[in-house]
């Protein structure tokens, strides 16, 4: 800490404080900055995990519950072979009627390709070609979703192959709304962020399963305009592979990229019994941002608080310091008794003064009270206390406006006067020599005319020296001739030494 | 000291605040809202009424679907009357409008809704009411309507596909040459446009040679027909090998016409939707090959007028959801019975 005592003596620490607190700032905000950066980092990092690993299980909950669409269909087909039905017509005919549990419907086909359904459902047979999915089923197929004219919404068909009469190849199918599948997959963690389709591989047409839009479940579209037109150049090679990777036949592959500023972690798998289609799951990244973001934001409200209760503890240390250090720098400076500098101080400031100084022009005075021994001899130490204070009291006085007083020994004061004027100082000092006979000490006794009087010797710079030393011992030198000369006087040095020095 | 401790906390709080995003204003679009319902028939007491809100009251489409309506209500003795929005867009007006509908009596409204997801809630409304609800051209997310008549998009796509895939060989392309087809859709890709998208590419993927393929850059001209025509225009200059363009709407169908003929590209087949006086021209002209896939919007709205009307009556549809069906248009079958009556409806 940089500590410097200015010419009246004062302790400075140059705006060391705020340096401080500045540097403390700095440090602290660099050190967030690269925290929440770090954070920052990590919650991408863990987002990508989490979000890739979700992904797979949704999709394999997707898969799952289609598999248990189609083991449905396949245990209902082994019953009904089981039961060696001769007449499908008849067979159907008895459940027809039936309400189906999550189906839209249900029926069969025979052996030469006649559907036993209703009428709407014949339709649709012609129109999608459901035949020929039909004849796929080894054990199971599943047709491509269509819009059921039942119920206008995306429907699926699920095959199941039986055997009846005298083992005949027949079929069993059931037309499953598509959002049914969604609900069996559906789960409460991350549903308005999870986005779920059946994709072809072929055309890379797309069907909705879920999605933060409850509505959009049952819409196509295709890759090419949801994914790939839309995803940034950075991560097109990355998503190329990926969809490489399906064309290839490989069962599963996950992929994350960047839509504008929003990451998603992308997987499709294989859906059994359903031949060149997959489930795709998309899930942005930042879903599993949000716990996390609250986590980065506690820790910053904490960082932040942390970092205010700091800057106040330091400010309040600080004022405390500031006020202990006043009274230090009193302590240090002043002489207790009489409030004036001590002998330190004011070596200090008249060095500082002589240093900084490039005409240095000034006086010393030597002032003391003449037979103070005395004066504690006679009437005690607490009068000559009361002496010494009076008398510094008065010295301030009359040279407070000048220059520094200093109490420099026992009785002994010096006056260090800045662009001295002579005579200006010699009125000061008449006075002194007059007013000085006033202060009594404090127990004299009635017909006592004991009165204080004072000697003192002065030195010009740069008359007589051009350092403090030189000029203080010049000083010393004029207060001896006047002492010798009977005190009660002043007088300047005059080049001559005293008889003492003789 | 005090200003320097204020300053630091107002950066720490600058630090954290650096993360929120700046919401965009939204714009508000102008537009003049619907006109109050007029009557579409001569209006006689002790009728049905039955109120026809249509998408877009400026459209040569929904003219004819109000020409079915009109029709269908002359046909089977109702008072209809309909009204419609300047944009489609405008699915507010078309809430206010099933309002007044309700408020004025209705029997039954047969609404196109211009959002599929956000009138859901007024649909519903309707329909808790008593109220037939008859949806044409385009379905609603909700259970809660009695019947619509649409044209079967995924369908539709196919059957473009499929004539794409005809036309091609008719015009002498073998299945060994490289072909490429280039695709054009319309801004927003609504669940219309990504039916047909979806059935063209479905069957195309089912049914094309190997090496016939579709142009993975598909063009959006967002609904500005020379801005379609500069997509096209693209299309032919970035791919040599271009043998074909489907277009999967009015707009785009327009444009990709109205280019190839403009750049005299005979040897490309044109595939688009609806019709229009570009696709046309192509169509009946020697030179070029193209076809177009009209959708039966007289029958969605003059069938949908005859349902209501059973409905009322307490008959009950079996069918939720009824495909108008397509007729594709071409010069061989330009005229084709079957054809005409469609061409005729949509006065071409």
């Amino acid at each position: 800490m940089n500590k410097t005592i200015t010419e009246t003596g004062e302790l400075n620490r140059s705006g060391s404080f705020i340096k401080m607190m500045i540097v403390y700032f700095v440090v602290c905000l660099i050190g967030m900055a690269v925290m929440i950066i770090s954070i920052n980092s990590l919650m991408k990092e863990h987002d990508k995990k989490l979000t890739g690993q979700i992904c797979d299980l949704v999709a394999e909950k997707m898969n799952n519950s289609i598999k248990y669409m189609t083991t449905s269909a396949q245990n209902m087909s082994a019953m009904l072979t089981a039961q060696q039905h001769r007449d499908l017509q008849a067979l159907y005919d008895e459940f027809a009627d039936l309400e189906g549990d999550g189906y839209v419907s249900m029926g069969l086909i025979d052996d030469s390709g006649k559907v036993y359904a209703s009428e709407q459902q014949l339709a649709e047979f012609e129109k999608w070609h459901l035949i020929e999915t039909a004849q796929q089923a080894d054990p199971v197929s599943i047709s491509t979703p269509y819009r059921s004219g039942l119920t206008g919404e995306p429907v699926i068909t699920l095959f199941a192959d039986m055997k009846y009469g005298s083992g005949k190849k027949g079929w069993l199918f059931l037309t499953y709304p598509l959002k049914e599948i969604q609900n069996m997959a559906s789960t409460e963690t991350l549903a308005d962020e999870t986005e779920i389709w059946l994709m072809d591989t072929e055309s890379n047409n797309v069907i909705q399963c879920s999605g933060g839009d409850e509505h959009g479940s049952g819409s196509w579209a295709n890759a090419m305009l949801i994914f790939e037109r839309n995803i940034d150049k950075r991560d097109v090679g990355k998503y190329n592979e990926w969809i490489q990777s399906m064309y290839d036949g490989k069962q599963s592959a996950g992929v994350v990229y960047r839509i504008g500023s929003v990451r998603y972690s992308q997987v499709y798998a294989n859906i059994n019994f359903m031949h060149g289609w997959n489930v795709v799951v998309r899930i942005p990244s930042s879903a599993m941002s949000s716990t996390m973001e609250k986590f980065r934001g506690v820790v910053i409200l904490y960082i932040v608080t942390l970092l205010i209760a700091t800057a106040g503890v330091f400010v309040l240390t600080h004022r405390r310091d500031v006020a202990d250090r006043e009274i230090l720098k009193n302590l240090s400076i002043h002489d207790p008794l009489t409030d004036v500098m001590n002998r330190r101080a004011l070596d200090v400031a008249a060095h500082n003064y002589f240093q900084n100084a490039l005409k240095p022009e000034c006086a010393v005075l030597f002032i003391d009270v003449d037979y103070f021994k005395q004066v504690n001899d006679r009437y005690g130490h607490d009068a000559g206390d009361k002496v010494l204070v009076e008398f510094a009291a008065l010295l301030k006085e009359l040279f407070g406006d000048m220059g520094l007083i200093s109490r420099y020994g026992g009785d002994e004061f010096l006056i260090f006067i800045k662009n001295a004027d002579k005579l200006k100082i010699e009125s000061k000092v008449s006075d002194l020599k007059r007013r000085v006979h006033d202060i009594k000490p404090i127990t004299i006794k009635e017909g006592d005319d004991f009165s204080v009087s004072c000697s003192c010797g002065g030195a010009l710079c740069p008359r007589d020296a051009r350092d403090f030393m030189k000029l203080k011992a010049c000083a010393d030198r004029a207060l001896y001739r006047v002492k010798n000369q009977g005190r009660d006087d002043y007088g300047w040095y005059d080049g001559k030494k005293s008889s003492r020095e003789k | 000291m005090k200003k320097f401790i204020s300053a630091a906390i107002c950066t720490v709080m600058l630090f954290c605040m650096a993360g929120c995003e700046q919401k965009k204003s939204e714009t508000v679009p102008e537009f003049e809202p619907a006109p109050e319902f007029s009557p579409l028939t001569e209006i006689k007491e002790g009728r049905k009424n039955i109120y026809l809100i249509i998408k877009n009251l400026n459209s040569d489409y929904w003219d004819v679907v109000v020409d079915g309506a009109k029709a269908g209500g002359e046909d089977f003795d109702c008072n209809v009357y309909y009204s419609g929005c300047n944009l489609e867009s405008d699915w507010e007006s078309q809430s206010r409008l099933m309002d007044e509908a309700i408020a004025a009596g209705a029997d039954a409204v047969l609404l196109a809704p211009n959002d599929s997801v956000k009138l859901s809630a007024e649909i519903e409304k309707v329909y808790s009411k008593g109220i037939k609800m008859v949806l044409v051209d385009t379905i609603a997310i909700t259970d809660s309507y009695d019947v619509c008549f649409m044209t079967d998009n995924l369908m539709a796509g196919q059957l473009a596909s499929a004539e794409m895939l005809a036309q091609l060989h008719e015009k002498g392309y073998s299945e060994d040459e490289t072909v490429q087809v280039g695709v054009q859709v319309c801004a927003t890709a609504t669940q219309t446009i990504n039916e047909r998208l979806a059935g063209f590419l479905q069957f195309w993927s089912n049914y094309a040679p190997d090496n016939w393929t579709v142009i993975s850059d598909i063009k959006f001209n967002e609904g500005d027909i020379d801005r379609g025509c500069q997509c096209t225009k693209d299309l032919l200059n970035n791919y040599p090998d271009i043998k074909g363009v489907f277009g999967s709407d009015n707009v785009s169908t327009t444009a990709l016409a109205a280019t190839i003929k403009e750049k005299e590209r005979s040897d490309i087949v044109v595939v688009g939707f609806d019709h229009s006086p570009e696709i046309s021209e192509l169509i009946n002209s020697e030179e070029y090959t193209a076809s177009s896939v009209l959708q039966k919007q007289y029958n969605m709205s003059y069938d949908g007028v005859k349902t209501a009307l059973d409905l009322i009556d307490g008959k009950q549809m079996e069918q939720k959801f009824v495909d108008t069906g397509i007729t594709v248009v071409n010069s061989n079958n330009l005229n084709d019975p079957e054809v005409r009556k469609t061409l005729d409806h949509n006065r071409g």
